[in-house]
């Protein structure tokens, strides 16, 4: 039998199966490297990694709902909150970067816990239930800033700005603070117990309940601990701009769920997971990295990246199915 | 003893039930005392006339849901049904503004759409992408053709056809409003009362059922997204009729309100499913409410404060009956 399998490794088939998505990957990083050598440069890659630090992050917090058998529609209010209440804290009332910080990390929660309310305490399902939480979040920030319009605070304490615009050694702080959760939340959610919990329970729920798992306590801490983190995505963006921008957050949603799915379809029982989830961003960062190096028009960019995703997302399932198929 | 106890128990799981439909319409009766011109025929007709294209979207996400099953994440649902719809008001707009005739700009829109139909059914029967997935990448995919297409630009209607979508075709009833009165009917009945719609239902019920019963599963599930491609088609004509050409953005308001509508409807049956006729009465009413709301002068950015508390509200509702029950 061994002998076998190793005659088929080099079947085009195995290869694939093994490595179809990273050769995909490896392809379009040729290909914008071989288009202009500037994509391969240093600070270009660095600008990649920086470009998809607050989408890293979102994904996360995405990752870590759809780990639980659900779905987080909510992540970009989640952001938007963060976002908000630091720099309102900052602007009105006064407050030092770090107190304000906090703020914003409580004002995120917020989302998290309305979310946990609706799911655990209405059993509303998540998908609607943070549809719900997403019109509400919406129509609060314009009835806030009267119609939409930023908050900007250009004086903002140089140690809230250095959340974005710092950097230690040379590393962007952005990225230090991406790179902290991803291990945070890849101890958390891969290599704890607690972690094995939220993998159960979205896997089958009622076993997950048979098995003692205090479903509806993880549920509730999922939502808060994820919204906690689009909230610092939020802090991130304030500083980066200096000013809170309305409604900013929806633009992450549908990268985060993408970039979660691709994960998904790395992972060999096709879980939701940390590694996968950096994956895939990174995979939608480079892609938009090297399209923007390109020097297309605005719309050709987009409707090529929206087929590249549809293309990359088709692939990374097909080669889950091949595996799942071969029993490997 | 007991048997009266039940029987209370199934009373109150009734009226619990009912209350969704009862706090619209009572949203709707206070809209109109307040505001008398509300509940007229020409307020109707605006009524209506708004709601259009979510109703045609609607019908096409019902029959896909009907299909898949109603789990929202790993049933069916097609997301890219607006996006589809904004394709095909796009070619329309600008083939006849290149001095193409209607019927082969709309024979081009045709092809686009059920194109998009067709790669929907293949990544999710085929490939087996869960459909929320699949359908959302394919949004952003086809509104990203759609701008490369108009070059994100507003173009004005140049076809009278499509305009006689909006003007009455016996006095007093739009001819609008009556082909999609004609079409809601045809598709409650293909959906509802047809072998075929039946057997969608099964396969959306219980999948594993279904198919130990000879049920084809898949080739339904794939006709159900060709079917959602084309009603996409279809709402990008009454698109263009509504804003007198293509405008662009359209597509995420829709994606809104054609998720909210079909899920509400859901909410509104007696059994807690998607059914057409919830889902077009949803549709309806979410039209109803948002107009309601501005003619009795609540400011516009509270509108999506109170659509969000009414999902929760209704799907609150929906769940504890059930629980009741």
């Amino acid at each position: 039998m061994d002998t076998f399998a190793n005659k088929n490794w080099l079947s085009p088939r195995k290869i694939l199966m093994r490595f179809g998505f990273l050769i995909v990957f490896a392809a379009f990083f040729l290909f914008f490297a071989a288009w202009n050598p500037v994509f391969v440069q240093g600070q270009n890659l660095l600008n990649i990694v920086e470009g998809s630090a607050i989408l890293i992050i979102i994904a996360l917090g995405m990752t870590l709902i759809v780990a639980t058998g659900g779905i987080d529609l909510s992540v970009g209010i989640a952001l938007d909150f963060g976002a908000a209440f630091a720099v309102v804290a900052m602007k009105s009332y006064g407050m030092g970067w770090f107190p304000a910080a906090c703020v914003g990390l409580l004002g995120g929660s917020l989302v998290g816990l309305l979310n946990a309310a609706l799911v655990v305490g209405l059993r509303i399902s998540p998908f609607l239930a943070t549809l719900g939480t997403f019109f509400i979040g919406s129509s609060v920030q314009r009835i806030f800033t009267h119609g939409g319009g930023p908050i900007s605070y250009r004086q903002m304490p140089d140690g809230f700005r250095n959340i974005a615009q710092g950097n230690l050694f040379g590393i962007p702080t952005e990225v230090i603070i991406a790179a902290v959760l991803v291990v945070i939340y890849y101890l958390v959610l891969e290599r704890s117990v607690w972690g094995r919990r939220v993998h159960a329970m979205g896997m089958q729920r009622s076993a997950a309940i048979v098995a003692g798992i205090r479903v509806n306590r993880i549920l509730i801490a999922c939502f808060v601990f994820a919204s906690i983190t689009c909230a610092v995505g939020g802090l991130i963006a304030a500083a980066n701009i200096r000013m809170f921008t309305p409604l900013s957050g929806f633009a992450y949603l549908l990268d985060a769920i993408a970039a979660v799915f691709i994960g998904a379809a790395l992972h060999p029982r096709g879980r939701p997971n940390v590694l996968g989830t950096l994956a895939g961003v990174l995979f939608l960062g480079m892609v938009t990295n090297g399209l923007n190096l390109m020097g297309l028009n605005f719309n050709t960019k987009d409707a090529l990246s929206g087929i590249i995703l549809v293309s990359a997302l088709a692939l990374a399932v097909a080669q889950r199915n091949m595996r799942s198929a071969d029993g490997d | 003893m007991q048997a009266s106890a039940r029987h209370q128990r199934h009373r109150l799981a009734t009226i619990v039930g009912l209350l969704p439909l009862i706090i619209f319409l009572a949203l709707l009766l206070y809209v109109g005392l307040n505001a008398p011109n509300f509940l007229t025929v020409v307020n109707l007709k605006l009524v209506l006339t708004q709601s259009l294209t979510v109703v045609l979207s609607v019908i096409g996400l019902s029959a896909v849901v009907m299909a898949g099953g109603d789990d929202v994440v790993s049933g069916g649902i097609d997301l890219s049904i607006p996006a589809t719809a904004v394709l095909c008001a796009g070619i329309v707009a600008v083939m006849t503004s290149a001095g193409q005739p209607v019927i082969l700009a709309a024979g081009a829109a045709l092809v686009a759409s059920m194109l998009v139909g067709v790669v929907n059914a293949v990544l999710i029967t085929r490939l087996r992408m869960a459909p929320l997935l699949a359908t959302l990448a394919m949004f952003v995919a086809v509104v990203g053709i759609t701008n490369v297409i108009t070059e994100r630009k507003r173009l004005n209607l140049n076809a009278d056809s499509i305009a006689a979508l909006r003007g009455d075709i016996v006095p007093g009833i739009p001819l609008g409003i009556l082909l999609v009165a004609i079409l809601s009917l045809l598709a409650w009945f293909f959906l509802h009362r047809s072998k075929w719609g039946l057997n969608l239902q099964a396969a959306g019920g219980s999948r594993d059922a279904a198919e130990i019963s000879g049920i084809r599963v898949d080739r339904l599930v794939a006709q159900s997204y060709l079917l959602a491609a084309f009603m996409g088609f279809v709402t990008g004509f009454f698109m263009l009729a509504r804003a007198n050409g293509y405008s662009p953005g359209a597509q995420d308001n829709l994606m809104l309100e054609m998720v909210l509508a079909t899920f509400l409807g859901a909410a509104f049956s007696p059994r807690r499913i998607v059914t057409v006729w919830g889902a077009i009465l949803g549709a309806v009413l979410v039209a109803a409410i948002s107009i309601g709301l501005k003619t009795i002068g609540v400011n516009v950015f509270w509108t999506d404060l109170i659509k969000g508390a009414l999902i929760v509200i209704v799907v609150a509702l929906s769940a504890i009956s059930q629980r009741v029950q």
